[in-house]
Formats: structure tokens, C-alpha cells, sequence
């Protein structure tokens, strides 16, 4: 049996992952133009609760993924209305909001560590895990739902960002904040906004993680990571480019330990991530 | 007394790196987050050479050196394309990469396994097997460290690198050659980190990849903004302070595993808090 229709499948269910995690980070990118590394811990957030609620107190998955889900959008909304926003009202350079994220982000595991510790935890299913076959690969039940989650969820920001207000203010202000500020767009609420569904979507990512290979404290970061490459090598601040980009990621990645040990995979990201910052700096559709 | 020894000594290794780090992003501005590859580079370099060849720990700490140098400049030449926030994201990308290839590169680093059993040094005849005498060879490399970045910081080289941290495309109009200052810059940082790595190696006797990693460079970044960037006593101060604070943790009361988190939890709140209200750090000259 060829080896080639599973590293097909693999590298789709990778890349709807990545495109989950990445959607949020370029969704702040687009507007904040800062890299918010916060946002990795924000995916944590929501699949910790999820287990919490799951797990010791029992709860639905009908309840539990909903509120870690609004709890991850909860924390965004805290971490930038007490760090990001006064942040920006100073004018502060994109490197200090870098460096203030990193802080964020080192907190929030941190503090998560204390909660949870920093054993492994495996969000789980309520029904036996299905193996469904897949463009003749085989991947499971879960990673079925990311991939429709993950395309959905970028068909509803594209959807959103274009035809609704709220949208159409927030693509104003990622263009130039000054002018969308003059003509009266209430752009510190459209901030709060931008973070806050760039949480929510953090927290599905987290959520499916958990599902899908477990949390622990650390997740957050290197799944973070990987939506950074994504994002950037399609065009950061561009949700199709993030789509792109997080399936192109996906497919070298899986590709690439076709021939090489699966050890080198994060090399391989990082080195397309250079090969692209050298050569393409703006990623596959550039503005 | 011996505990005392040992967290003054681990103060010296990471002052030493963060002195290195500093003359990188703090006069120069290249916010790198690759400080703990060069690092690993020279403990992995110092282990190897001690372990397999048992050649003299003042040799292979030379070679250590030299062998950082060189990724560091071939690194430098990719990374000098970048600027700022580009410039952070693709020397992490970097230090992803040696880490990578610290633990997959079996046969010379034996991985996960790190490598066990590195002897401590000796000069002339003399071991500095006791934690007192390393102590002291601990504080001379500081010293050299510190002399090292003083005279960088200090000579018409230095003035060029911060004018390159003010206005890079000015100073290429006044015909200097930017590339070769930051190219320099960043190999004499990577000297010091592989200095302070050989330290480690030879203190702690082992070495294994989890020590290099990226919340590696991240702590070091923690270190050097909280003491001050441009400042070479906050360096200083910065190890110092970030040494001795899961310590004073560990003293209250709190078990190991939530003094380690407390550490993390307290020096990421530094950084936001310095963000938001002291973005040069306690000392320091130049604000990111």
C-alpha cells in the first residue's frame, strides 16, 4: 500500500489545525500589527476549562465546550484591556507590545501550571474514538470536526470582516487606525473585539488539541508557532493567507518526514518559515 | 554555604550571557532570540571535546568558543536581512533549529540522553573541583565578560552600533558598512554565550538539550531588559535578581514545582509590567 494518500490526509487534518490557531493570530495581527504571542496561551485557556468542566466536574461536552471556548475569549479580553490597550494608547513600539505578550503569555503558563500542573491531560470522549477513511488515508472522528471547524470558522470571519459593520470597521482600522478613528469608528471597543474573537478562535484550537494528541501547560507555545509560520508564509494579516498558508505548512511538514526523521518536523517549519522570510518576506498573497 | 556557592555561581554563567545578549539587542537593537543556541553550541562544543577527546578545559573552551562563532556569523548573515519584530521571529526560528538538531543529532550529542560525566577543569595542575575555586574562575570569566563588553561598548565600534539601533539607513549614507557591525556584534555575543556555556557544562558536569531551548532565550531576554537595555552593570543585576528570586521562593516555603512556576509567573509579570511602565528596564539607556 502507497504511503502517500495517509501523508495526503495527514497534512490536511495538520493544516486545519494550524489554520485554526493562525486565524486568530492574523485576525490581531490584520488590526493590532503586532505579533501577540498571548495568543497561544489563550488556546490553552479554553482547553484546560473544557477539561475542568469535563472531566472533574462532570459536565456535558455540550456545556464544557462552549464555556472554554468563552472562557479563552474571556482571558484575551482581560489580557488586552489590562496590557495591550494601554499599550497602544502610549504608542508603544510593535517590539515592546512583542515583549509584553511574551510576558503575557509566560503568566498565563505559568499560572495554568499552578492550577492544572504540568502533567499531560487528554480531553475525553464521551463514544469510542472512530477511525474514518479519508481521500484513502485513515484519521479519526475528531479530526474530521477541526477540519470542518477550521474551514468554517474562516468562511465566517471572511463573512464577517466583509459584509457586517462590526467587519467592515475593524478591516477600516487594520488600513490605517487614524482615519477610521476620524471617521468615528469607536476603535478601542473594535480592538476589544478583534481580541476577544481572536481568543474565542484560540480557544477552539486549544479545545481540538485537547482532543486530539492532550494538553499541557506548554502547548500553547509551540502549537502557537506553528500558526506564526502559517500565518506569515501566506501573508500575515490575511485570512485566506492564513489558510493557505497553515495547508502549504502542513504539507511540507508531512512531506518532509516522508524523508527525513519525524524529529526534524519543527526544523523543517522554521527553515520554510526563513526560506519565506528571506525570499518571499510577505508571504504567498502579499498586499 | 555551598548552596550560597552554587546560586552565586549560576548569577556568573547567566550574567555572562546576558552581558553578551545586551551588546546585541540593547546597544545594537536586534531583538535575538537565539542566545541560548550559542549557549548550547558551547557546552555541547566544551562536553564533546572534554568527554570524548579529554582534551584540557581551556583548549576545547577556546574551540567551544570558535565553533559558536562560526554558526553565529552564518546565522548572523541570514538574520541581518531582518528588522525588529521580523528580526525576533526568525532568530527564534534559529534557535528551534539547533535545539532540533541538539537532540536529533544522535551520534555526537547523544540526544535525549544528554551527555553525562564532563570533567571539571584544570589549569596547570590545578582542579577546580571544589565550588569555591570554581567560583572564582566563574567571576574571572564575568570579568572578562564585562571588560569584553566595556571596551565594545566604549570604542568608536560601539557608537556605531547604537547609531545603527537609532537610524540603521543614516549611518549607511555616512558609508558605513552596517552589515559587518551587526555581523560583529552578534558573533561577539555568541563568543560570550558559548564562554558562559562551557562553564555550565563543566559546573554541572552534564549537559542535555532541555537546557537550550527557546523559554532559554526568553529568560535571558527577561534578564537583560528587567536589569536594563544598553547597561552593562543591569545586565549583571538582571542575572543576579532572576538567579536569586526562585531561591528567596524556595526559602518561604513553596515546593520546587511551584517555585519553578512562581519563577515564570513573577518574571513574565516583570516584563509586562516594565512594558507598560519602564520599557528600558531598572538601569537602562534605550527603550525598545
Amino acid at each position: 500500500m502507497s504511503i502517500v494518500p495517509q501523508l495526503v490526509a495527514n497534512s490536511i487534518i495538520a493544516g486545519a489545525m494550524y489554520t485554526l490557531i493562525a486565524l486568530g493570530f492574523t485576525l490581531t495581527f490584520a488590526t493590532a500589527k503586532f505579533f501577540n504571542l498571548a495568543h497561544g496561551a489563550f488556546a490553552t485557556v479554553g482547553g484546560y476549562i473544557t477539561y475542568s468542566l469535563l472531566v472533574q466536574a462532570g459536565l456535558s461536552p455540550w456545556i464544557a465546550i462552549p464555556v472554554g471556548i468563552v472562557a479563552a475569549g474571556a482571558v484575551a479580553f482581560i489580557v488586552h484591556h489590562t496590557v495591550f490597550a494601554p499599550l497602544r494608547k502610549r504608542h508603544s513600539s510593535n517590539m515592546v507590545l512583542l515583549v509584553a505578550s511574551l510576558g503575557a503569555y509566560t503568566v498565563l503558563q505559568a499560572v495554568i501550571a499552578m492550577i492544572w500542573t504540568s502533567e499531560f491531560k487528554s480531553l475525553p470522549l464521551k463514544t469510542a474514538e472512530r477511525s474514518i477513511e479519508f481521500l484513502g488515508g485513515i484519521i479519526t472522528r475528531t479530526q474530521l470536526f477541526a477540519l470542518i471547524a477550521a474551514l468554517l470558522i474562516a468562511a465566517a470571519l471572511i463573512i464577517f470582516l466583509k459584509f457586517t459593520r462590526a467587519g467592515r470597521a475593524i478591516t477600516a482600522i487594520g488600513d490605517d487606525e487614524e482615519v477610521a478613528r476620524v471617521v468615528g469608528i469607536n476603535t478601542n471597543r473594535m480592538m476589544a473585539l478583534v481580541f476577544v474573537i481572536g481568543g474565542v478562535v484560540a480557544g477552539v484550537s486549544g479545545i481540538f488539541t485537547g482532543y486530539d494528541t492532550g494538553i499541557e501547560p506548554g502547548v500553547g507555545m509551540p502549537l502557537l508557532l506553528k500558526g506564526v509560520i502559517a500565518a506569515i508564509i501566506g501573508g500575515v494579516g490575511n485570512i485566506y493567507g492564513a489558510v493557505l498558508g497553515a495547508f502549504l505548512l502542513a504539507v511540507v511538514e508531512n512531506f518532509g518526514i516522508w524523508k527525513i526523521a519525524a524529529e526534524w518536523k519543527d526544523a523543517i517549519a522554521f527553515g520554510l518559515l526563513i526560506l519565506f522570510l528571506l525570499f518571499r518576506p510577505r508571504g504567498i498573497l502579499q498586499k | 554555604m555551598e548552596y550560597l556557592i552554587n546560586v552565586a555561581i549560576l548569577a556568573c554563567i547567566y550574567a555572562v550571557l546576558a552581558l553578551g545578549l545586551n551588546l546585541v539587542v540593547g546597544f545594537t537593537g536586534l531583538l535575538s532570540v537565539a542566545q541560548a543556541s550559542f549557549y548550547g553550541l558551547g557546552a555541547y562544543a566544551t562536553a564533546i571535546l572534554l568527554t570524548r577527546f579529554g582534551m584540557n578545559f581551556f583548549l576545547a573552551l577556546l574551540i567551544g568558543v570558535a565553533i559558536a562563532a562560526v554558526f553565529a556569523l552564518l546565522i548572523g548573515l541570514v538574520l541581518s536581512k531582518f528588522k525588529d519584530d521580523y528580526y525576533a521571529l526568525a532568530s527564534l526560528g534559529f534557535n528551534v533549529i539547533v535545539y532540533t538538531a541538539f537532540l536529533n543529532l544522535q551520534n555526537i550529542t547523544r540526544g535525549p540522553l544528554g551527555i553525562p560525566g564532563i570533567a571539571r577543569p584544570t589549569l596547570f595542575g590545578f582542579h577546580f573541583t571544589g565550588n569555591l575555586s570554581f567560583l572564582i574562575l566563574s567571576l574571572v570569566a564575568v570579568a572578562i565578560a564585562y571588560l569584553v563588553a566595556q571596551f565594545v561598548a566604549r570604542s568608536s565600534f560601539g557608537r556605531a552600533l547604537k547609531a545603527i539601533r537609532e537610524d540603521e539607513p543614516a549611518l549607511r549614507v555616512f558609508g558605513y558598512r552596517t552589515l559587518h557591525f551587526k555581523l560583529a556584534v552578534f558573533v561577539i555575543g555568541a563568543a560570550l554565550a558559548a564562554l558562559a556555556g562551557a562553564l555550565f557544562a563543566t559546573y554541572i558536569t552534564f549537559v542535555d538539550p532541555s537546557s537550550f531551548t527557546i523559554n532559554e532565550s526568553i529568560f535571558l531576554l527577561a534578564v537583560i531588559i528587567l536589569g536594563g537595555l544598553a547597561n552593562l552593570r543591569g545586565s549583571i543585576l538582571g542575572a543576579v535578581s532572576l538567579i536569586v528570586l526562585p531561591e528567596i521562593l524556595r526559602f518561604v516555603g513553596f515546593p520546587t514545582e511551584v517555585a519553578a512556576q512562581m519563577r515564570q509567573a513573577i518574571y513574565g509579570a516583570l516584563l509586562v509590567i516594565l512594558m507598560l511602565y519602564r520599557p528600558q528596564g531598572l538601569m537602562g539607556e534605550y527603550k525598545l
